[in-house]
């Protein structure tokens, strides 16, 4: 066992991390989020720096590591509130070279070169996973109506998910025909999201069943992880400035309720950080569970809020307003929590199997 | 023991939310949200219809307009105001007027408070400054003597509805050799003087305060108000009652009333699980709780005292439940409880609850962190040692 990233995932992390710190000011992201789009500029140059290829197979031109890698590079993205589809196309992409066969690969292949960004559109007016009633008719066309679309207006193609003949799958939508209509949402993330309309659209049945769960089960271990940036740049920023902002004389990080608070933070973020790359470590081997991935996600969905909300109490004024960075955490904390289904709805998935013996150890 | 209101307070309340119903049109609350809480038209007429049947200052002395009524009427009038989100002087109304009915002179009182309860005059609280904030005694916004006037020279941070107030209520160091609390005094600074800046600073709730700066400020010395020097009584007295203007329970509750109404007719299927029933019930039990507190506090209030250790217990019970109850609600809603206001119909109660979970870090360490209020209901409310 190594709970730690290897050497080569250091180096990844680092090498992002570095880039962005240069690459990405705060003020690119706080435009992105008053234009309401996405930050094309940026989505370009990862793309150019082969960041886009890391978790595919290197047979489609990928960098041959898994989804814990992935997972690093959504966390370098999501510490700097990057308004890029990282989560949408890379999900997106795993399930189509686990799942969509010669078609998939083609696909995959395009999203590294770029000549595609595809996000899935899976949800409709029930929020809900597992009641997908959208119709793909035998004819190739799709009629549906798909709700908190992220990065709708953005992406190239949809990945929808519909029903034909009782089984649920993914259909590939190019996002620029006339028959699409994607109405932009407001939402606490300032990221941009949509409700999209597909009337008769053409749509290509490009994975079945199992690519619709893999495509679910790694965005919401993936999403996982942009929750643990919020907590994580949230708790250091506290850190930081709770031992040099002064009251009463001292730096407010000497009084012990401060420190207590601060302690809680941290404890909340180091457990989820570990479920979450267990989670994604989990899929790479293979053994990964709808359940274990559920428990990560709901985890992370509780322990969000608390952690910002303390953070911003720990703040004072400081950390309410705009100038300051912290509210982008905050708010896409609490965004990422509903996505990908709430804790609510991944404790339903537990509970379906509480009576399964767990292996403890 | 008698846990009911009065037959008079409950025709009270009735009365006034006929009103409120009269005059809640969405004309009327799109002015008050645009505006940053400055009377617009509409609301200056709503402020005229609470002037004219005498609302606005039952509870004030007789000789200044009121009727001296039991302050339990407040109580209900700020509750169901807020329950409603109409505006009624806020801050103005439920902290400064207070403290000048206590603490100014009789020029002064004829000078200011008819202009409050007309909903001309309105004050910003000019206390904070960036190295003042939970240690407020360390101000050091300087004002001197020169004749028959103030010179003020100094920042105040987080000067809310400075933007549309007519008078900043300031707190200033009038001796900077006394020791710290025995050197502040408050001094009114009309707005419009020369070498008073504004300068906006956006937060994440989407509403505005401000940084005001005072270069070289003259204002009249009369404007001192209270004794020289004398000024932290003053502001502690104003914060306790500042701090039951600021946990009431209308503007949690109403949140509740409006997701039971959301979910029955836009989410039937939902409202049927149990498991949400089962939320809604922990939300309720926590709104009521808060109710309890709100209630022991006003009635305290009400019986001539104010006792600290109950204002904070409200206090940090009401914020903390801001918190958790807009968490829990969104949480409920799933992703449409992170759509917001401007998302138009598709999000739920106009976003709300989105809203008041952005909102919800101020009431925190505002008018007094919660770690400060946990200390005074264990030491002055329980007698623990310091
Ligand atoms: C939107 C907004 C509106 C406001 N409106 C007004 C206004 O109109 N007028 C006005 O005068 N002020 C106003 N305030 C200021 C408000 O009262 C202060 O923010 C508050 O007093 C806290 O001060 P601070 O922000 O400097 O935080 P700090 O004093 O820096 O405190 C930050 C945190 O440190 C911790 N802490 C501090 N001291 C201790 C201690 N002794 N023990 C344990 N923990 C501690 C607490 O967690 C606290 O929340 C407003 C603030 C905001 C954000």
């Amino acid at each position: 066992m190594n709970l730690d990233p290897s050497e080569t995932q250091v180096l990844l992390r680092d090498t992002l991390r570095s880039f962005l710190a240069n690459e990405l000011p705060f003020d690119q992201v706080r435009a992105c989020e008053k234009e309401g789009r996405a930050d094309a500029e940026l989505w370009g140059q990862l793309r150019e720096h082969g960041w886009l290829a890391t978790p595919f197979p290197s047979s489609l031109g990928g960098g041959g590591a898994g989804l814990v890698e992935a997972g690093l590079l959504v966390e370098e993205l999501a510490r700097r509130a990057a308004v890029v589809p990282i989560v949408e196309a890379l999900s997106c992409g795993a399930a189509l070279a686990r799942c969509g066969g010669e078609r998939g690969a083609e696909l995959v292949r395009g999203l590294i070169e770029g000549a595609i960004t595809p996000v899935p559109a899976v949800l409709e007016s029930s929020d809900r996973f597992d009641a997908i009633a959208a119709e793909a008719a035998g004819d190739g066309s799709l009629r549906a109506e798909k709700y908190f679309v992220d990065y709708a207006g953005f992406a190239t193609h949809h990945l929808v998910a519909a029903r034909r003949g009782g089984e649920t799958g993914l259909y590939l939508v190019d996002a620029s025909h006339p028959a699409i209509k994607v109405e932009p949402h407001a939402t606490i993330g300032r990221t941009p999201q949509a409700v999209v309309r597909y009337d008769a659209a053409p749509a290509e049945r490009v994975a079945g069943e199992d690519g619709y769960d893999c495509l679910v089960q790694v965005a919401r271990a993936l999403c996982t992880v942009q929750i643990v940036a919020s907590m994580q740049v949230s708790l250091d920023q506290t850190v930081a400035y709770t031992s040099v902002r002064e009251q009463f004389g001292r730096p407010i990080g000497t009084f012990q309720a401060v420190q207590h608070h601060v302690a809680n933070m941290a404890t909340e973020v180091e457990s989820v950080r570990l479920l979450a790359y267990e989670a994604l470590d989990s899929l790479d081997r293979g053994s990964a569970t709808a359940e274990r991935i559920a428990i990560a996600k709901a985890a992370a969905s509780r322990a969000v809020p608390e952690v910002t909300m303390l953070g911003h109490q720990l703040h004072g004024g400081q950390g309410y307003i705009e100038e300051n960075d912290l509210y982008f955490f905050t708010l896409r904390g609490k965004d990422r929590s509903l996505a990908w289904g709430t804790a609510d709805e991944c404790l339903e998935i537990v509970a379906r199997e509480i009576e399964k013996p767990t292996d403890w150890l | 023991m008698d846990f009911t209101w009065s037959a008079e307070l409950i025709e009270f309340r009735d009365e006034l939310t006929q009103v409120i119903q009269q005059w809640r049109t969405p004309e009327l609350l799109k002015e008050y949200r645009e505006n940053h809480g400055a009377a617009g038209p509409l609301i200056s007429e709503f402020q005229a219809e609470l002037n004219r049947r005498g609302w606005s200052r039952m509870c004030w002395p007789e000789e200044y307009g009121g009727r001296a009524l039991n302050p339990l009427y407040q109580f209900v009038y700020v509750e169901t105001m807020e329950y409603w989100g109409m505006p009624y002087g806020n801050l103005t109304y439920t902290s400064v007027a207070p403290a000048l009915l206590e603490h100014a002179s009789e020029e002064q009182k004829k000078e200011y408070l008819p202009g409050i309860w007309e909903g001309r005059l309105r004050f910003a609280i000019g206390y904070s400054e960036p190295n003042a904030g939970s240690d407020l005694a360390s101000l050091r916004t300087r004002a001197v003597r020169d004749g028959d006037d103030w010179i003020i020279q100094g920042q105040k941070i987080w000067t809310s509805g400075a933007e549309v107030a007519t008078h900043v209520w300031l707190a200033a160091r009038t001796d900077p050799d006394a020791p710290r609390h025995q050197g502040i005094s408050m001094i009114i600074v009309p707005v419009d003087a020369p070498g008073v800046t504004v300068r906006p600073l956006w937060t994440m709730s989407g509403v505005r305060t401000n940084e005001t700066f005072y270069d070289n400020v003259r204002v009249p010395y009369s404007n001192l108000v209270g004794p020289l020097n004398g000024g932290w009584t003053i502001i502690m007295h104003a914060l306790n009652h500042e701090r039951v203007g600021l946990s009431t329970t209308g503007n949690l509750a109403v949140h509740f009333d409006d997701a039971v109404r959301y979910l029955r007719e836009h989410r039937p299927e939902a409202l049927a699980d149990p498991h949400v029933r089962r939320r809604l019930a922990e939300i309720k039990l926590e709104l009521l709780k808060h109710r309890a507190l709100a209630i022991r506090n006003a009635v305290t209030i009400a019986g001539g005292g104010i006792k600290p250790q109950e204002a904070s217990m409200t206090k940090i019970h009401g914020s903390e439940l801001r918190y958790s109850l807009s968490n829990s609600l969104m949480d409920l809603l799933g992703r449409y409880g992170g759509l917001s206001r401007e998302t138009g119909e598709l999000a739920p109660a106009e976003g709300s609850f989105e809203r008041t979970w952005r909102a919800s870090p101020i009431l925190r360490f505002g008018g007094g962190a919660n770690e400060l209020q946990r200390t005074i209901i264990a030491t002055r409310g329980l007698g623990m040692p310091r």
